[in-house]
């Protein structure tokens, strides 16, 4: 058994392992470089640079928390503007338990949860009574109409980090939650509060204030809040037609992306699955319709949904059927393909014993072949409604429309974040219901064993 | 030595090791013997820390090896190499990095990962290989070879990494009668020439009676027979492998029931 | 005896014919479905489209044929303008490349904290898993606009969008691929004393790592797409080239970049089917 050491071999073990460090200083070198020379392409030391972070502040801030307006005019004092998000047509009619007007030494208090005050006074505002701040700040107007710091004028860079006084404004701002701008003409208060206010219902319905609870037991609640209408339907209204949160839009768009993953796949499939059958050498004997149908798939694929939907986008315009047609159009050469492999891999037993039978050609297929790729069928078709769903968002920002569209335009206006979020989370939300019920779907028709 | 105290394993409700307890004063090979389910595999298992015992202690070199977390545990699984009855290589890597891999314990992350072995630790597989007969096959890829080849292998894996003690799990049980001869004296010689402790599941009786020095006989988890081969009475073997005697009694064991119990195990 | 199997086929019969009709009744069903499906998408489709179906139809090929038209009109000389477009390609190709790569890498991390056979805490396990599935819910677009308003027009906000999704989607068959591997060398390596991470990296990565291979390359071709559409709405590269020359209308111009972009999917796609031939044959 035991034999002498051979040298060759020990060479060959020799020779392999200095490969093998060869192998690893090169890839090692080589991915080194592609990482530097992509981190100067990319340019990731200026990140931070780049990296804007009052509209990431903003943008945080308003995901989860609504603000109001409070607004005074140096020229009327007395005339204390409140607007819910700065909006024009949400003024609030009365003042909120926050808002203190006092009428004997003509002020103004709004109240922070945190125990701070600003308060407005005809000739000033005052800061007062914010945690870890015990300097009382005072913001004034000069002679010539600028505001400033009183007791800081000339000491600008002696001003905390919160507050910044430049010719014409003073922004103060001690929190994320509180932000006081002072301008010459007026001075305008931000006063921030968690939450999605009005997500149910809108400024101006007769409902507003009540959440999702109330709202179901009033739908089932006999006395009418307008005798005109049945209360379901009044809540399902006011809902709908939230003008904050756009809600019938929203959702509507939400199930046109929907609509356009569906109706794409399921005519991606219905139209591929039968070109597959042209397209596999066992079942068509034309070697001519074959080398026809495969390049028409890969030209279907090749020019890829994005070339797609600019094509359709001309044709149809924007709407569902630009989405609805793009998808197909690719996924038919996709499924085509995939399908006709498929087809091609099948058992011959099956078909031969079916054949044997007598059976005629198309029971042939129908018996031999069908039950053999049905199950591929199903889930591929379920796996390509998947990832269509995300395709149908980006299609849909392009110009098709839906949910995509919506979803950039809110977040082009630049302020609506907690709608661009809202759509984000519908999306996170749809995305991941298409998942889990394919997968359900997938196992029950085709009773996959799903390895968890 | 080596001490096994009371051991017990649950695996929920059945108790696969009952309250087993083993004393090896001097090095020896041992075999344990017993039928299907038995309990032989779940106590190396312990030994090795592969599973965690549900109570009792193993003693070595008056050390409770249970009591070992982290770093000691692997360092003990270093000192207690372990050979399977399924050769447990990694199929995808040549024979000589199968080798080396027993030497894991010792390197460091950074080394083991960019498969940096030493010099030395080559040579050292290579003599490993010399040894057991595979020099040849050092640069294959350890799927291309047959079982009992993948088992001597497995072997020299073992052996690299100096242990002091060897667990084999059934090591010949998947082999034809050639390999399941060589293997077996592989071991009797590794045990001869370095005087380590060798502990052997194996399912045949006859091997157990040629090769060991010690049997000890297992039934639903319990320890029923430890003594030396000769004192092995027929009737006791046929108790201790109840059903499965026959297979285990017929021919040498180089029979082809080997198989087929081994068939039947995992069906 | 003799009677009690006439009664047993005579059930088995039953059976079997319950069976047929329950079949039946569900494929009829699920074809009712799906027409009906079809027929009230399509007819919400009609309704809410700007131009209706039929006139879209007739319309069809009035934008490419326009499109050579304009190129013809000019003097047909498109294809010297691949020449032009090439570097925006090869910038959307690395685009998509360093983002599967990367993404690749962070899925290989979050596939490892989902597989079961390698951790044994449970809810590492499900926490792993549910961040995966976020991640590849989210459509690249939505993360890359909020990026790009975020830091302004560049490519990374694209690759971090790329990325993230590429690392939930990748990370999902990779934890699958882990799970089906043989855990017998892990448990071989175990008994060598060999830590998790000298397990994962000797028993399991060579294991896997063909299949990994394959479902980069994959991706690989899937981002390539991804990162043209995403250049579409600002992020650079061809796409965001293509989208100049649509604005303006520059019909040469349009076609080259499509053809471009054609040529590049067509042989990327034949590329990657060619490596991964190689890779599972290799497997076996």
């Amino acid at each position: 058994m035991e034999q002498v050491l051979n040298q060759n071999v020990i060479d060959a073990v020799d020779l392999k392992h200095k490969k093998h460090i060869r192998i690893l200083i090169i890839t090692g070198f080589v991915f080194l470089v592609y990482l530097i020379g992509s981190i100067l392409h990319f340019d990731l030391p200026n990140l931070a640079k780049k990296w804007n972070k009052d509209r990431a502040s903003m943008f945080m801030l308003d995901i989860y928390a609504h603000k109001d307006h409070i607004k005074m005019n140096w020229k009327d004092p007395q005339k204390i503007d409140l607007r819910f998000e700065g909006g024009h047509r949400h003024v609030y009619k009365d003042d909120p338990t926050w808002l203190i007007r006092n009428k004997n030494n003509q002020s103004t208090i709004v109240n922070f949860d945190n125990g701070g005050q600003f308060v407005f006074f005809p000739n000033r505002v005052e800061m007062r009574n914010f945690p870890n701040i015990n300097e009382p700040f005072i913001f004034k107007l000069n002679k010539n109409g600028k505001p400033y710091v009183d007791g800081y004028v000339g000491k600008e860079s002696m001003l905390p980090s919160w507050m910044r006084a430049t010719e014409n404004k003073v922004e103060v701002r001690p929190s994320l939650y509180e932000r006081l701008q002072v301008y010459g003409s007026k001075v305008e208060v931000h006063r921030y509060e968690l939450g999605w206010k009005y997500f149910w219902f809108d400024f101006d319905s007769p409902l507003v204030g009540k959440g999702f609870f109330d709202a179901i037991s009033l739908m089932f609640n006999e006395d009418r809040v307008d005798p005109k209408i049945s209360n379901f339907n009044l809540v399902v209204n006011e809902f709908l037609e939230n003008e904050i949160w756009h809600h019938n839009t929203v959702l509507f768009a939400m199930v046109e992306t929907l609509l356009m993953a569906i109706l794409g796949t399921l005519i991606a499939s219905m139209v591929g699955l039968p070109l597959a059958f042209l397209a596999a050498y066992n079942v068509t004997p034309l070697s001519s319709i074959r080398f026809f149908l495969r390049r028409l798939f890969d030209m279907l694929r090749g020019i890829d949904m994005l070339i797609w939907s600019l094509i359709f986008l001309r044709a149809f315009g924007p709407g569902l059927f630009t989405g609805i047609f793009a998808i197909a159009f690719t996924d038919t050469g996709t499924l085509g393909k995939l399908m006709s492999e498929a087809i091609e891999n099948t058992d011959k037993k099956d078909k031969e014993g079916i054949q044997s039978t007598g059976a005629n050609k198309v029971l042939q297929h129908r018996f031999g072949i069908i039950p053999q790729i049905l199950p591929i069928f199903i889930s591929q078709s379920l796996y390509y409604l998947e990832s269509n769903t995300r395709a149908a968002v980006i299609i849909g920002a392009m110009g098709a429309g839906g949910i995509g569209l919506h979803f950039l335009g809110a977040l082009m206006t630049g302020n609506d974040f907690e709608n661009v979020a809202y759509m984000a989370i519908l999306v996170l939300v749809a995305v991941m219901c298409i998942d889990t019920m394919s997968a359900k779907l997938r196992r029950l028709l085709i009773g996959i064993e799903d390895k968890k | 030595m080596l001490k096994i105290n009371n051991i017990s394993k649950y695996f929920d409700q059945v108790k696969a090791v009952n309250n087993v307890s083993i004393n090896v004063e001097n090095s020896s090979m041992i075999g344990i013997i017993g039928r299907s389910g038995a309990g032989k595999s779940t106590l190396l298992r312990t030994i090795n820390r592969l599973t965690d015992a549900t109570s009792g202690e193993i003693l070595f070199q008056n050390q409770n090896i249970l009591d070992f977390k982290k770093k000691d545990k692997l360092e003990w699984q270093k000192n207690c190499a372990m050979i399977f009855q399924q050769f447990n290589l990694v199929p995808r890597l040549d024979v000589l990095t199968n080798v080396m891999l027993g030497k894991l314990n010792e390197m460091s992350t950074v080394r083991a990962s960019l498969k940096l072995f030493t010099s030395e630790e080559r040579h050292a597989a290579l003599n490993l290989l010399n040894k057991f007969g595979m020099m040849q096959t050092a640069l294959q890829r350890a799927e291309t070879l047959s079982g009992g080849q993948q088992q001597r292998v497995a072997i020299c894996r073992a052996m690299m990494q100096d242990p002091k003690l060897i667990l084999a799990d059934e090591p010949i049980a998947s082999l034809d009668p050639l390999n399941a001869r060589l293997v077996m004296e592989s071991l009797r010689k590794i045990h001869d020439e370095q005087n380590i402790t060798v502990i052997c599941n194996l399912h045949t009786l006859d091997t157990a009676k040629q090769y060991c020095d010690r049997i000890i006989g297992m039934q639903n988890g319990e320890i029923v027979f430890d003594d030396l081969p000769s004192k092995l009475t027929n009737q006791k073997a046929r108790e201790i492998y109840g059903a499965e005697a026959d297979e285990a009694f017929e021919g040498t064991m180089t029979s082809v029931s080997l198989e087929s119990a081994d068939i039947k195990k995992t069906a | 005896m003799y009677s009690d199997n006439i009664l047993g086929f005579e059930t088995i019969e039953k059976n079997l014919k319950a069976m047929a009709f329950k079949r039946l009744i569900y494929s009829f069903i699920s074809i009712l479905a799906i027409l009906f499906l079809l027929s009230s998408g399509l007819t919400i489709a009609e309704e809410n489209n700007a131009g209706s179906f039929q006139r879209g139809l007739s319309k069809f090929f009035d934008y490419p044929v326009d499109l050579f038209k304009e190129a013809f009109e000019s003097g047909w000389r498109w294809y010297a303008y691949v020449f032009k477009y090439l570097p925006d390609l090869i910038s959307t190709i690395n685009m998509a490349f360093f983002s599967t790569l990367f993404g690749a890498i962070f899925a290989l991390l979050l596939s490892l904290f989902a597989s079961k056979n390698l951790i044994k805490n449970q809810y590492i396990v499900t926490l792993s898993r549910r961040t995966m599935d976020i991640l590849r819910s989210f459509p690249e677009l939505v993360i890359a606009m909020i990026f790009l308003y975020l830091m302004g027009k560049s490519e990374l906000p694209a690759v971090i969008a790329i990325v993230i999704h590429t690392a939930g989607a990748l990370g999902k068959l990779f934890s699958e691929a882990i799970e089906n591997a043989d855990n017998k060398p892990i448990e071989g390596l175990q008994s060598c004393g060999a830590s998790w991470w000298q397990r994962v990296r000797f028993a399991v990565i060579p294991q896997v790592v063909p299949l990994f291979i394959s479902y980069t390359l994959l991706r690989l071709e899937i981002n390539v797409r991804a990162s043209t559409i995403l250049g579409f709405v600002g992020a650079g590269g061809i796409g965001e080239a293509l989208s100049a020359v649509i604005q303006f209308r520059y019909g040469d111009e349009i076609i080259a970049i499509m053809f471009l972009l054609v040529i590049t999917i067509i042989s990327l796609d034949y590329f990657s089917r060619f490596l991964r031939g190689r890779l599972i044959g290799d497997n076996k």
